[in-house]
């Protein structure tokens, strides 16, 4: 099977603090990868070096088989690489139409008069369009979180990206997130999706990824990893946290 | 739909025509003498503060490129106007366009060497950069050194006249800032001015759209600096690159309403008003700038129109993209 994206024992970290350490993994075109690790162990910190928000020191990152460890965030947009916010960023000054049109007209390359529809129908498929005058700020958490996916979506990713999308949901809500996700992944889309809720890595995944301490500790079956010794020590040792 | 898309040509087109009509009416009655030469002056600076504001805000306002630096752009346009003049007897016109070009040049410069700053480090580094400048030019024999130079036109452009290219480079300024605002690139700005790292994350180029709002800003500052300069008659590099600039123009975009269209020129209003009262009253100036500034941002944290605009649900040349048009 084709390989999307790698990771080649890449080190990175916020300034001098190094958080991930020697990562390495392979996101398979087409499936939808599954990351799971304790709080602070650097999720969100490979999304971050991942769509060029950090510039690793050490190691590569192959994708779809050219080498963008350099390239700048929003080259990496363009070439189809779109990710949503653990905590959602919205540009607050603009309407939830205005969020989704920036997308499609700057990572996407479409013209304003192309990306309306496009947004539009991005929109109603993430449940946002009767809300999308109103202005970004204004919104709840669970749109919030609708909007970064949203948002992500208007930049016609290959890759996308999901940071703990599901969390903080009920029980109903996540179950629309998981059927929303399959319905990406068979319009086509490769999805990391990083996740604390046991459910999700089960029901929506097809591999799942533990990291630990800024490294990959184990990558394999869902049900495998989920319920493998290693990986319930490292969540055992924070679940307190939780 | 489709009625609606009417409606918004139709009053786009009747703003245009009254916009143009105001315009035509205020160089009517600049040339027929009904202003007498004291509110001729009074609203030429009205006009060239709010150039420098409107450019100052799409900087600061939209780009997320807070400079205190901009005085540069004034000074040396004043120079470029002098030597262009009084050196080499050039017209009005080209200093204008090599003033523009010049600071144009700088900006670019500027933009290499200090845009990986971030903040306050950017600001100190532009305003470093003017005092820089500031000092080459006190030393410089072909610039008159600290001596100055005057500006020599000949015959010299009239109030009028003077008045007539401040207020065409106030619209231009304005009309160059909406439309780019209006554009694609003005999309991504806004999005950027709300959290610009979200912004590169969906694709819009951050370097380039700053890069492009910094050589806009010193262009037209440059231009609007060149006017200044001719309606002064004379520069020195001690007032041309003076910190002052930037402190008034910061003031009149705070108090105005930062990162809206029209708060800058109100506040270009507001403050040139208050400095020809408070002319009576030597050295009470600057304690009452400050305690208006103050008190603006205390009661009204977003300037004057930013505040209104979110309190009555308005927006002045508004570029809000409707999703159905
Ligand atoms: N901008 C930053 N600057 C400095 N340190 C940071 C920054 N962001 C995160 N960190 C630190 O990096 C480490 C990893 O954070 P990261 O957000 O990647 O963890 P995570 O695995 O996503 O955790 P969570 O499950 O809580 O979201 C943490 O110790 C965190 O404090
Ligand atoms: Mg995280």
């Amino acid at each position: 099977m084709d390989n999307i994206l790698t990771f080649k024992n890449v080190d990175g970290g916020y300034g001098r603090v190094k958080i991930l350490h020697d990562l390495s993994f392979e996101v398979r075109k087409g499936e939808v990868l599954g990351v799971v690790g304790p709080n602070g162990c650097g999720k969100t910190t490979m999304f971050n070096a991942l769509i060029g928000l950090i510039t690793p020191t050490a190691g590569e990152i192959i994708f779809k088989g050219k080498n963008i460890t350099k390239v700048s965030a929003n080259d990496r947009a363009r070439m189809g690489i779109g990710r949503t916010y653990q905590v959602p960023r919205p540009f607050e000054g603009m309407t939830v139409f205005e969020n989704v049109l920036v997308a499609c007209c700057h990572g996407a390359g479409m013209t304003e008069h192309a990306g309306r529809p496009k947004a539009l129908e991005i929109l109603k498929l993430t449940g946002l369009y009767e809300k999308r005058e109103i202005m970004a700020g204004e919104l709840t958490l669970l749109d919030r979180k609708r909007l970064e996916i949203a948002r992500a979506l208007g930049t016609n990713p290959e890759l996308l990206l999901l940071d703990e999308v599901a969390a903080g949901l009920v029980e109903a809500e996540v179950g629309e997130v998981i059927d929303m996700v399959a319905d990406l992944k068979a319009a086509g889309y490769t999805i990391i999706w990083i996740e604390h809720v046991i459910d999700v890595m089960l029901k929506a995944t097809d591999r799942v990824m533990c990291m630990s301490d800024g490294t990959d500790l184990l990558i394999g079956e869902p049900r495998e990893v989920m319920e493998s010794k290693i990986v319930t020590e490292v969540y055992l040792g924070v679940e307190d946290d939780e | 739909m489709i009625k609606n898309n009417a409606r918004s040509k139709t009053s786009t087109i009747i703003t245009i025509v009254v916009l143009a009509i105001i315009v035509a009416l205020i160089y009517v009655l600049a040339f027929t003498g009904v202003f007498s030469s004291n509110l001729m002056r009074i609203l030429l600076n009205i006009c060239l503060y709010a150039s420098f504001a409107v450019m100052w805000n799409l900087m600061a306002g939209y780009a997320g490129l807070t400079s205190l630096g901009n005085q540069a752009f004034i000074g040396l346009a004043g120079y470029a106007c002098a030597v262009m003049c009084t050196t080499y007897g050039f017209g009005i016109w080209v200093a204008m366009l090599v003033g523009g070009l010049v600071c144009a040049v700088l900006a670019v410069i500027l933009a290499f060497a200090l845009m990986r700053m971030r903040g306050m480090y950017f600001a100190v580094a532009t305003w470093v950069a003017a005092e820089a400048l500031k000092t080459a030019f006190q030393n410089w024999k072909f610039v008159k050194e600290g001596a100055g130079m005057t500006v020599k036109i000949k015959p010299y452009p009239t109030n009028a006249e003077i008045f007539a290219l401040a207020f065409g480079c106030f619209i231009v300024c304005m009309v160059v800032v909406y439309l780019l605002l209006k554009s694609k690139t003005g999309l991504g700005l806004k999005a950027m001015r709300d959290d610009a790292d979200a912004a590169s994350s969906i694709g819009v180029n951050i370097f380039g759209s700053r890069l492009l709002c910094y050589v806009v800003c010193g262009f037209l500052t440059g231009v609007a600096g060149v006017i200044m300069y001719i309606s002064k008659g004379s520069i020195f590099p001690g007032g041309g690159f003076a910190i002052d600039w930037t402190i008034k123009i910061v003031f009149i975009v705070i108090i105005g309403g930062i990162g809206t269209a029209a708060g800058p020129v109100l506040g270009a209003i507001i403050y040139t008003l208050l400095y020809e009262v408070l002319a009576q009253f030597a050295g009470f100036t600057n304690i009452v700038l400050g305690i208006v500034a103050i008190v603006v941002i205390v009661v009204l944290p977003k300037g004057i129109i930013g505040s209104l605009e979110n309190r009555f649900k308005f927006e002045i040349l508004s570029q809000r993209r409707k999703s159905l048009e």
